[in-house]
């Protein structure tokens, strides 16, 4: 039972950092149906961000994390300018080839300024657990998923509440009467890519102090994001969030009973069951075809 | 280009042996072929059907396994039994390897092919990280990371030289060069067949090719068999070649490797893969002295975006279109239906 | 007269189609006869296409049912009901846009051929008999349609009007029994709608039954037999072109959405 608790915490947490994966995925997806490979790199240059800003610099620890996200917000919107912008309207493999270029440039750039050496970073949590009843938790990854979850909360309202979520909406609705309607297409693409970007250089960030950061430490978390994209539909926030909390289920418990070396493995056999029965994701609702 | 072309080509290289004397380079050639019978299968689904399989290492590393464990033998506790199997020849390693490769490739194609685009794509990665965590974590049958070594080479009985075991580079120069043309003529029979003209109806327009009574999904699916069936042979052919097989051969970077050439050389192109695969399975070597892998790898992720905004069919269309013009300037040739273009 | 429509080769019987909340097409039931030319002909957004799609297998109709020569139509896939000689164009131009002419009867020429994957690699004696056979057969076609002599030119390079008939080509090289064109003289000029108003009649000519989507008036009267008039899903008139004519019912539907749009 106490170990059941214990996993229970642990998917919690582990899902927090897997939902901002996801909705920053599915966000860039549903808007501007661009399958994005360089999230995992941009979840890398958060991390690597994090790193330099707090370890060589010496900052403080939450000011380089706000920095660090703000810095992917910045790349994000560079690599939607500089690489999509020119090929906008090509069909979704041409763009599919074009981010796979970036990934493997982004991360051979990673491994040739920081070197192939797993870096830490320390952070100002106290070491003591945070202990309820018989379970266990450290501060530090209490305070990863509260920002998540702050962040995804945030996400979601800038996406209901404000005047560009709104015309995210009415781009993801349909882009070319939102396009008649007065709405700037290429800055609200900009603005989505940053944003995913964020969000996953946020996961990256918050992740550092916990894990360690090394320049492939992306390829796993961008096929993570792929799973719980998946898993939720491509392009369905809530899904998305929602799923990576059930893949971190699915991962701490098949990890935890069945076996540890296929922990990774969970989250791609989850999606090809998905697949075979219920291909638009568990939450889609049927899509409109024609 | 002509119907003469792969005959010129395959003398051209049929002859280097006798003129290359430096070994390492016979490698370098030899798993260069390798690397190019792998990426015209994945032309055969990227170029022909615009399906992007991203996975295709899986089909590659379950030939190279399979046929590996099959020359080598072993026994491994399933669920209680043990299933023992005593070493196989090596051709008959290369067979099964095909051929389980073939029922992954159905096995993907069928649980894919309902939803295309971007869920073929991430099915098709998913498969591969699966399959490497197999190869990782089932010891008792991989040796997980300590990797299977000591495969023995191809044997084959041939005629006029009788019983022949492929150790050296020249023998298995050749060697991979036949496989090669038989998947170039493998491929190019399929794709100006009925078959073909189905997956590239698709590509095209899939609505109107379902309009016309194409049951797009089974062809699909027929082409990710042949697909995976040829990936199989070429990893099968590296098993035995290179003598070890460990979970790295599963490695993303590996399919990227094939996307790039294909996408350089020129997607659904008969001569796109060969070029492309040249391209980058030498130039690599010669870079070496120049440039650390990092480096290299940054280019190639940037020559491929170049490529894909400046020549977005790649360098075998550029040429052939660059040649047709010229042509028609001199004779003022009737279009040739360029067997290629397709 | 129009009663005495020969035996019904297609019968649409009360197929619905709705979207989420929206209805596209309400309780639409009508048929067509063997060796006819009706026209399906209505306002924009009367689910014309709509229909098209469902009696085509595009999708699946909320209820009803489609049958053809009494067999069930409805939950056959759209492959299937090409095979069985039920063949539709689409409304926007489609055509295989990176292929010539050429290649593009020869791949609605599939249904003619049935080569084996051992026939293929093999390049066994009957797979190239039937290879030869297919490219005499899409000759013959472009030639029934008038574009033999653009038969190496791509696709995409043909102007809009020849685009048009080589739809209708791709469409005769499936063989079908009943051609479903959906506004196949959208874009034409007048002189070769009036050519293409031959063609039809030469198409019935081979025994190919023909049901009809169109906004050229003058062409749906001009050829039809029988015309069905749908507006807002539902059927609101049926009969011979002469009494289509003066339905007020059709009158007023087609000024009614004449009104509203401008």
């Amino acid at each position: 039972m106490e170990q059941f608790l214990q996993h229970v915490i642990n998917a919690q947490i582990l899902g927090g950092t897997y939902a901002l994966l996801g909705v920053g995925l599915t966000l860039i997806f549903g808007i501007m149906r661009v399958v994005n490979f360089t999230h995992g790199e941009l979840y890398t240059f958060g991390a690597y961000m994090l790193f330099m800003l707090v370890m060589p610099l010496g900052m403080n620890f939450f000011v380089g994390l706000v920095l660090a996200i703000v810095l992917g917000v910045i790349l994000g919107a560079l690599i939607e300018i500089t690489l999509l912008r020119p090929i906008r309207g090509a069909d979704i493999d041409t763009t599919m080839l074009v981010m796979i270029g970036a990934w493997i440039a982004m991360q051979n750039l990673e491994q040739l300024t920081w070197s192939g050496v797993a870096k830490s970073v320390s952070a100002p949590f106290p070491s003591d657990p945070l202990v309820i009843g018989s379970v266990s938790v450290g501060w530090d990854r209490v305070f990863v998923f509260g920002t998540a979850i702050f962040l995804i909360v945030g996400a979601h309202l800038l996406i209901h509440r404000t005047q560009l979520g709104k015309a995210m909406r009415a781009t993801f609705q349909d882009r070319e009467t939102a396009a008649l309607m007065g709405v700037k297409i290429n800055r609200i693409y900009t603005a989505t890519f940053a944003l995913g970007s964020g969000l996953a250089a946020a996961a990256g960030a918050l992740l550092a102090p916990v894990f360690v950061v090394y320049p492939t430490m992306g390829d796993m978390a961008a096929l993570k994001s792929f799973a719980i994209v998946i898993l939720g539909g491509l392009g369905n926030f809530w899904g998305a969030a929602l799923g990576g909390f059930i893949l971190a289920f699915v991962e701490e418990f098949g990890a935890g009973y069945l076996s540890s070396g296929y922990r990774d493995a969970m989250g791609f056999v989850l999606i090809i069951i998905i697949l075979i029965f219920r291909p638009t994701g568990i939450f889609a609702q049927k899509e409109r075809i024609g | 280009m002509s119907r003469f072309a792969p005959w010129a080509v395959a003398l051209f290289f049929a002859s280097v042996p006798l003129w290359i004397g430096d070994q390492y380079f016979l490698h370098i050639l030899i798993s260069t072929g390798i690397f190019i019978i792998a990426a015209m299968s994945l032309n055969l689904l990227l170029g022909y059907t615009g399906q992007l399989s991203l996975g295709h290492v899986a089909f590659f590393g379950i030939g190279a396994y399979t046929s590996a464990l099959v020359s080598l033998g072993f026994d491994v506790n399933l669920l209680g039994w043990t299933v023992t199997l005593a070493p196989k020849p090596v051709w008959v390693g290369l067979l099964c390897g095909i051929v389980l490769a073939g029922l992954a490739g159905w096995f993907i194609g069928k649980v894919s092919f309902k939803v295309r685009g971007a869920y073929f794509v991430i099915v098709t990665i998913s498969f591969a990280e699966v399959v490497r965590l197999v190869a990782l974590n089932w010891i008792d049958l991989t040796e997980g990371p300590m990797a299977l070594n000591n495969i023995p080479p191809l044997t084959l009985w041939l005629p006029w030289l009788g019983e022949t075991t492929f150790w050296r580079k020249t023998p298995n120069y050749y060697l991979i060069l036949v496989v090669g043309l038989v998947a170039f003529e493998v491929i190019r029979r399929l794709v100006q067949s009925r078959l073909g003209r189905s997956l590239i109806a698709l590509r095209e327009n899939e609505p109107l090719a379902m309009s016309v009574g194409i049951d797009v999904t089974r062809a699909l699916v027929v082409a990710t068999v042949i697909s995976a069936a040829i990936a199989g042979a070429a990893g099968g052919l590296y098993a035995h070649y290179i003598r070890i097989v460990d979970p790295d051969v599963f490695l993303f970077i590996y399919t990227v490797t094939m996307v790039i050439m294909v996408v350089v050389g020129g997607k659904g192109t008969l001569w796109g893969p060969v070029v492309g695969g040249l391209l980058f399975g030498i130039l690599p070597d010669f870079l070496r002295d120049m440039a650390a892998p990092e480096v290299q790898w940054v280019i190639y992720g940037a020559v491929m975006i170049v490529i894909v905004f400046f020549l977005p069919q790649g360098i075998v269309p550029a040429v052939n279109a660059w040649l047709r013009g010229r042509g028609a300037s001199s004779r003022d040739a009737a279009a040739t239906p360029g067997e290629d273009r397709a | 007269m129009s009663a005495a429509s020969p035996e019904p080769l297609l019968e649409i019987e009360g197929i619905s189609v709705r979207f989420g909340g929206l209805i596209a097409i309400a309780d639409l039931t009508f048929d067509v006869g063997e060796g006819e030319i009706v026209s399906l002909i209505g306002p924009n957004g009367a689910g014309k296409t709509t229909a098209f799609n469902a009696i085509t297998g595009y999708l699946q109709p909320t209820s009803g049912e489609v049958r053809y020569r009494n067999r069930r139509l409805t939950g056959m896939k759209p492959n299937q009901v090409a095979g069985i000689g039920v063949v539709r164009t689409f409304q926007k131009t489609s055509l295989f846009a990176g292929n010539t002419v050429f290649e593009n009867v020869l791949i609605g020429l599939h249904k003619a051929g049935k080569q084996t994957l051992a026939g293929i690699l093999l390049r066994l004696p009957g797979m190239r008999e039937e290879e030869r056979r297919l490219r005499a057969q899409a000759q013959e076609v472009l030639e029934f349609i008038g574009l033999a002599h653009r038969a190496e030119e791509l696709a995409s390079a043909l102007p809009y009007g020849e685009q048009r008939l080589l739809e209708i080509a791709v469409g005769l090289a499936a063989r079908p029994e009943m051609l479903l064109l959906d506004e196949p003289a959208s874009g034409m000029n007048p002189a070769e709608t009036v050519a293409f108003m031959k063609m039809v009649q030469q198409i019935r000519g081979r025994g190919i039954t023909i049901l009809l989507v169109e906004h050229d008036m003058r062409m749906v009267m001009g050829i039809s037999d029988r015309v069905v008039v749908l507006n807002q899903g539902v059927v609101i008139a049926e009969g011979p072109p002469a009494a289509i004519q003066r339905d007020p019912e059709v009158i007023r539907a087609y000024l009614g959405s004449g009104a509203a749009r401008a």
